[in-house]
């Protein structure tokens, strides 16, 4: 048990318990945010516990989640768009808060990896991370209508 | 003590296992399942088996929801058409 | 197709087909001739997507 496992832990218990709370109660537009954010919480404590358990390739499972993840939200916001319409979700503040946590947490990891082909593939993982979390976020509050009619 | 994240993640599948139960319209459920998903696939990394964890992210993420999403719609639609026979 | 929209596929083929193939490089954990063979097909089969995907969303 070391920091890092420590902080992956801390982050897993109140971020997925906020997301489930989110998501298994409320209006859709707050259970929309709540999943979102499931894939904001995950990765970030992924790239953790591959930092703590020494096992490089468990950044792999990250930058898997940092794409699908953000597939997930898309398919949701394609399919409930008619519904999304009425209730439009507006969570910028949990959004950026969402992207601050991934930066700071790829920053670290970064910083304990040491420049090498290692650390450009975890900067590639959080660069899609936090990209990916600004478009779903983006697709939600109806960024994109425009695309589905052409 | 390095256990402490394992017990955390497994209390988290079993409450997002109860709230899937809990939910009773499809498209909501979907939601659930998917948030179930990533919970499940991060339960596997911290039990040592990255290469389901990969899996269960591939499947339980986008694919699982999508197709509940679809199934749900197309239901709808063809329950939606056969009213409009019957009246019509 | 004319000669000037076939050197603009062939460059954006080109494009799509290096990014990709450097991304690939950037993601294997080790770089030898077997990797750089399969990354580069895969990248060919990527920038082919990458092209009809791209044009499939502006509508062209």
């Amino acid at each position: 048990m070391n920091a890092w496992i420590l902080a992956a832990t801390i982050l897993l218990g109140a971020g997925l318990t906020a997301a489930l709370w989110g998501v298994a109660s409320g209006p859709l537009s707050r259970r929309m945010v709540a999943q979102n954010l499931t894939t904001a919480v995950a990765c970030p404590s992924l790239l953790l516990l591959a930092q703590g358990y020494h096992r490089p390739s468990y950044v792999d499972l990250a930058l898997l989640l940092a794409l699908l993840g953000p597939v997930g939200t898309l398919v949701f916001a394609r399919l409930l768009a008619d519904e999304l319409a009425v209730a439009t979700p507006a969570a910028w503040g949990l959004t950026w808060t969402a992207a601050g946590v991934s930066a700071a947490v790829v920053v670290a990891v970064c910083a304990a990896t040491g420049p090498s082909r290692a650390m450009v593939k975890l900067l590639v993982t959080g660069v899609l991370l936090i990209g990916g979390n600004l478009v779903a976020s983006r697709a939600l509050q109806g960024g994109f209508r425009q695309v589905r009619g052409g | 003590m390095a256990d402490a994240v394992i017990v955390v993640v497994l209390l988290l599948v079993a409450a997002t296992a109860t709230a899937a139960v809990a939910t009773r319209d499809p498209s909501r459920q979907a939601l659930v399942l998917s948030l179930q998903g990533v919970v499940l696939a991060v339960l596997f990394t911290v039990l040592q088996a990255p290469d389901v964890a990969l899996s269960q992210l591939a499947v339980g993420s986008a694919l699982t929801p999508l197709l509940i999403m679809l199934s749900v719609r197309k239901v709808r639609r063809r329950a939606r058409t056969t009213d409009e026979g019957g009246d019509g | 197709m004319t000669r000037r929209t076939a050197l603009a596929a062939t460059a954006e083929l080109a494009a799509w087909w290096a990014a990709f193939g450097l991304l690939w490089l950037v993601l294997v954990s080790t770089v030898d001739a077997l990797e750089v063979l399969v990354g580069a097909s895969a990248a060919a089969v990527g920038a082919v997507a990458a092209r009809a995907g791209r044009r499939a969303v502006t509508a062209r």
